[in-house]
């Protein structure tokens, strides 16, 4: 990189791979996880997913996954890349004890995807250098720490496993940005449906530079997950301003992350570029990527989160906030569409986005692990909706659904939980209230509003949480005048 | 084309290959020899050409994305002396 | 055993002559047109369980979880495999002599003193051998840059090899993958034919294996070739071929012509220019890569495990691959390299595709190019130790061409020079072999008749 190039405080670049929801790996037909019997845990023992070809056995030839296509395909094309006319694979060579081959099967010249982009909230566009796809290295176990073992542990079975690699431009700004970004990478690959966030790993390499220090880069490689590769990033522009400020000089160097504490370490300062020594893999033929292919994969595209904004302001007259977040989380975006025909869209947006993401953040579970039924949830905000129960009683019956099913409406009637909505019961509550609540009233009355709430609280606790308390309030307001 | 001690023992050490003395002074006239030899392709005109890395079209082949049976764990450890735990025992990285 | 042999007679001609790196007994079926037949392979070929080396010391005590593909097809005939056959290593060279660290280099059948060629050494020289003792057997070669047509001719027997992508790899140790061909080496052109029509065909474990249907290569062997359009290529007449081969083939020429062929001379420039040199660094590439996976941790050769992984690769690799090897990879290596990549990998390419496009514009009007196979006889070890190591890829230059072009040749005994073989190469247009052994069997009659 260019010194000078930049303007911005902060220059951060990602390459992210991940491993999408195959089957089998890219180049032979091992499993890509382990077999969950009915009642067992899944057990991934060493090496039980293994063949000739992921183990690099002389003779063996490795052939594609038309799967591995098919998805690179579709994020390439949800990224708005320009799409290769061929897929052609590249043997990149380095000897490292991971790789069973000594050289990785990865596109060089030709990847599938070029010049795409994702847009943040703010209209800014990260641009995507380019995506391609390639196999994953098998995973070294070090028996002791990285430094003080005598050998490594090797096992296969993430050998040849696909992955796919998405390089940006060095586009982003700030961690926030890039937290940004990755949040709606995540979203397009839940809309995709071709990343499964439970059991495939995401993992990046980021390149951070600052001004301050004409943007002497870092790489930092490896961080798993989307969560930490924003806390490393967060980390790493602190630890190089911190360096500036103490007057030291920064290196282009290569470091790790440490998730445990919270750390990036040097592991190397960068000498030359690796000398990878790029063939065309002559164990495999190109594969044309025609216009009819590229055409039928575009209409098979899910509506995408930026045109979902767009219709959720537009058909649903939401507000830009509530379209924007609703629309981030493929469950509750599927969620709304279908509520919001029965519902009042922005009654319907609100109890999604707030109440239902309270829920789940209760129960520590990620949306699209919470039990959701969208007839119960109809049923529960339809009564929200006229009003037949209180903000309070539909909180406790949605976490309720969220654990077991049963009919909302029939739950209230059984608990006697519809709202006191009788005038002149209600008015007899409030009387018996002011009367036992002296003090309060005294402060109301010298000119305390907030002293008012604790004899709604009581009316409130008369009814079980099932009055209205606005209307309680209103109520007590015109008796006290 | 110079071709030197130094040329040869960067490229070995990326094939990761260790030459003795004399594999390096008899390699390096040969590679002087050959490398010339090569060089006379920069001679043809290729303006225009594009590569071939077959010499038959080939294209379009794959396959489905379908689970067949793996080796087992022993089948897999069978040709190796370094093992361990039913894992490949391999150097360390640092 | 197979009828027509037995181990203890393998076992003395191979401690005479060195023609194989292991010998076995594999039969899974005593049915089918191979149930008569003992078959070699070379040692680049995968057979289960039995130690495969690709006669390179670094793959000691491999034993293959899996058959090649073309084992699979011969044995599905009936056909016993009796061992692994000698070869360059890696089938890095012409003459049979780069054998791994430790093992033997085959001799030739005619005189000890003399190379058997190579790189498919140990399969040609057996081959002549079981003829002379009346053992029905069929060789598998393997041929990469002339490695089937080279024996045959120092050996003076029959060597087929296919048109690149006709015969599965599947279960071929790779020297150089865009290059490869598995074909075989046998007494008559019967036998060519035979073997043929069963080792070719679509396999889906490669996908460099070609579709194209199949004929009964046996039905077309008594066409006559009365009409045929054959070229003589000019250039394979220039200076460095033996005086009495040039006068061979002339012969051998003239007898065609009295057969009804019609023959011209062509001119094949850019591929006289600039075959070798594109050959040999695309191929050196390739098997550069090829080689990596060999390092001594999941097969073949192990060292004692200490050091980090470049001092611990470095060590096995040091000692497993023979000097041969070493240059070729380096070779490889440095001629992907960034910085010469675009000069010696991709530029060879390119000079590939012009080289096909000459081929192919010779097939629009001919049926058959005709070449000496090699330009010598086979030399004796003392004449082989005197040549640089270009000298030795320099007599490729006959082979290379059609190796390139991925075009299927075919290498007929057609005399005598000292009592060494002399061979005659016939070439054809992609998947044409029906009238290479058409031609080569209308050779064959006149030897005998």
């Amino acid at each position: 990189m260019v010194n000078g190039k930049f303007n911005s405080d902060v220059v951060i670049g990602l390459e992210i791979h991940f491993q999408p929801n195959l089957k089998s790996k890219l180049f032979c037909s091992c499993a890509t996880k382990a077999e969950t019997k009915k009642n067992e845990n899944s057990k991934d023992e060493p090496n039980t997913r293994t063949c000739v070809i992921c183990l690099g056995m002389p003779g063996s030839k490795p052939m594609l996954n038309k799967k591995a296509l098919d998805y690179g395909l579709k994020l390439g094309l949800a990224l708005n890349c320009s799409i290769a006319l061929e897929l052609i694979f590249s043997r990149k060579s380095y000897f490292y004890p991971d790789l069973a081959k000594n050289y990785q099967i990865s596109q060089f010249e030709l990847p599938l995807g070029k010049n795409g982009e994702i847009v943040l909230s703010s209209g800014k566009k990260i641009g995507i250098e380019r995506i391609h796809l390639e196999e994953d290295p098998a995973s070294l176990v070090h028996p002791n720490t990285i430094h003080d073992s005598a050998y490594t542990l090797i096992d296969y079975n993430r050998s040849g496993i696909c992955l796919i690699e998405l390089v940006t431009k060095p586009e982003m700004r700030s961690p926030e940005e890039a937290r940004e970004f990755l949040k709606k990478l995540r979203t397009i690959l839940q809309y995709l449906e071709i990343f499964d966030e439970q059991t495939g790993v995401i993992k990046a390499d980021a390149n951070i530079s600052i001004k301050e220090s004409g943007y002497v880069r870092s790489e930092v490689k490896n961080i798993t997950g989307f969560k930490e590769i924003e806390r490393a990033l967060l980390y790493e522009v602190e630890r190089q301003k911190q360096a500036m400020q103490n007057n030291e000089k920064l290196v282009m160097d290569t470091r790790g992350w440490n998730a445990l504490t919270g750390k990036t370490t040097r592991l190397r300062t960068k000498e030359t570029e690796a000398d990878y020594g790029y063939i065309i893999d002559p164990d495999l033929v190109p594969i044309d990527i025609t216009q009819e292919m590229i055409e039928k994969t575009k209409r098979g595209l899910p509506e995408l989160p930026d045109e979902k904004i767009k219709r959720f302001i537009t058909k649903h007259k939401l507000s830009p906030i509530d379209a924007q977040v609703l629309a981030m989380e493929r469950v509750l975006a599927e969620l709304f569409e279908k509520v919001a025909e029965e519902i009042d869209p922005i009654l319907a947006a609100q109890w999604l986005r707030h109440e239902l993401v309270k829920v789940a953040n209760y129960h520590k579970l990620a949306l699209d692990q919470l039990r959701i039924e969208e007839l119960e949830i109809v049923e529960l905000l339809s009564m929200v909706e006229k009003k037949e129960i209180s903000d309070r009683t539909a909180q406790q019956i949605l976490s309720l659904l969220t654990e077991k099913g049963f009919s909302p409406r029939q739950y209230v009637k059984e608990h006697k939980l519809t709202i006191v909505s009788d005038t002149k019961e209600l008015e007899e509550l409030c009387k018996k209230a002011i009367a036992e609540s002296q003090p309060a009233i005294d402060d109301y009355k010298a000119g305390k509003e907030i002293a008012l709430n604790n004899v709604v609280g009581k009316v409130m606790k008369y009814t079980k949480g099932t009055a209205d308390a606005a209307k309680v309030k209103d109520m007590l307001k015109k008796m006290l005048r | 084309m110079i071709v030197n001690k130094e040329l040869i023992k960067k490229v070995a050490a990326t094939a990761k290959l260790e030459l003795t003395e004399q594999e390096l002074e008899e390699f390096i006239p040969q590679f002087e020899e050959i490398l010339k030899t090569f060089s006379k392709l920069a001679k043809a005109d290729t303006k225009n050409v594009l590569p071939s890395f077959h010499p038959v079209p080939l294209k379009n082949r794959m396959r489905d994305d379908t689970i067949h049976s793996s080796l087992s764990q022993e089948q897999a450890l069978s040709l190796t002396e370094h093992k361990k735990d039913g894992y490949f025992k391999g150097p360390k990285v640092v | 055993m197979n009828i027509n042999t037995t181990q203890q007679q393998l076992e003395k001609i191979n401690e005479e002559y060195h023609y194989f790196n292991k010998l076995c007994n594999v039969q899974t079926k005593k049915t089918g047109k191979l149930k008569d037949y003992v078959i070699s392979v070379k040692d680049a070929l995968c057979v289960k369980d039995v130690e495969t080396k690709g006669g390179s010391a670094i793959l000691e005590g491999y034993k293959p979880l899996f058959n090649a593909t073309v084992i699979e097809k011969l044995l599905a005939e009936g056909a016993t495999i009796i061992g692994k056959t000698s070869q360059d290593a890696f089938g890095f060279g012409t003459f049979s002599t780069n054998v791994g660290n430790n093992m033997q280099i085959p001799l030739n059948p005619f005189d000890k003193n003399h190379s058997t060629g190579g790189s498919s050494g140990g399969a040609a020289g057996f081959t002549q051998l079981a003829k002379k003792k009346g053992i029905k057997h069929i060789a598998l070669g393997e041929s990469t840059g002339g490695s089937i047509a080279a024996p045959a001719s120092f050996c003076g027997v029959y060597g087929l090899t296919p048109t690149y992508s006709l015969v599965s790899r599947y279960g071929l140790l790779d020297y150089a993958n865009s290059l490869d061909k598995i074909g075989p080496i046998a007494a008559s052109v019967k036998e060519l034919a035979m073997c043929l029509s069963i080792i070719a065909g679509h396999d889906e474990k490669d996908a460099t294996s070609s579709k194209t249907s199949i004929p009964d290569y046996e039905k077309g062997l008594s066409k006559p070739i009365k009409g045929m359009k054959i070229a003589v290529i000019k250039e394979c007449f220039g200076k460095g071929i033996d005086p009495a081969i040039k006068q061979n083939i002339l012969e051998t020429i003239e007898t065609l012509k009295k057969q009804g062929a019609t023959i011209e001379e062509i001119s094949l420039p850019t591929t006289t220019e600039y075959a070798l040199e594109a050959y040999y660094i695309l191929a050196m590439c390739e098997a550069s890569t090829n080689l990596a996976k060999y390092c001594g941790i999941r097969y073949g050769r192990h060292e004692k495990l200490e050091g980090n992984f470049n001092q611990y690769f470095s060590k096995v690799r040091s000692h497993g691959f023979n000097k041969e090897e070493k240059r070729r990879i380096l070779l490889g290596t440095f001629a992907r390299m960034s910085g010469y990549r675009d000069a010696y990998y991709i530029k060879a390419a390119k000079v590939r595709t012009l080289i096909i496009q000459e081929y192919k514009k010779a097939f629009e009007k001919y049926d058959i190019l005709i070449s000496p196979t090699m330009p010598m006889v086979a030399p004796t070890f003392d004449e082989i130790k005197r040549l640089t190591p270009l000298q030795h890829y320099m007599v490729d230059l006959m082979t290379v061409g059609p190796s390139l072009a991925g075009l299927p040749h075919i290498s007929c005994p057609t005399g005598f020079k000292d009592n060494m073989p002399i061979g005659t190469m016939f070439i054809a247009d992609h998947f044409q072999e029906e009238k290479l052994l058409q031609i080569a069997s209308s050779i064959e009659e006149l030897n005998h008749g």
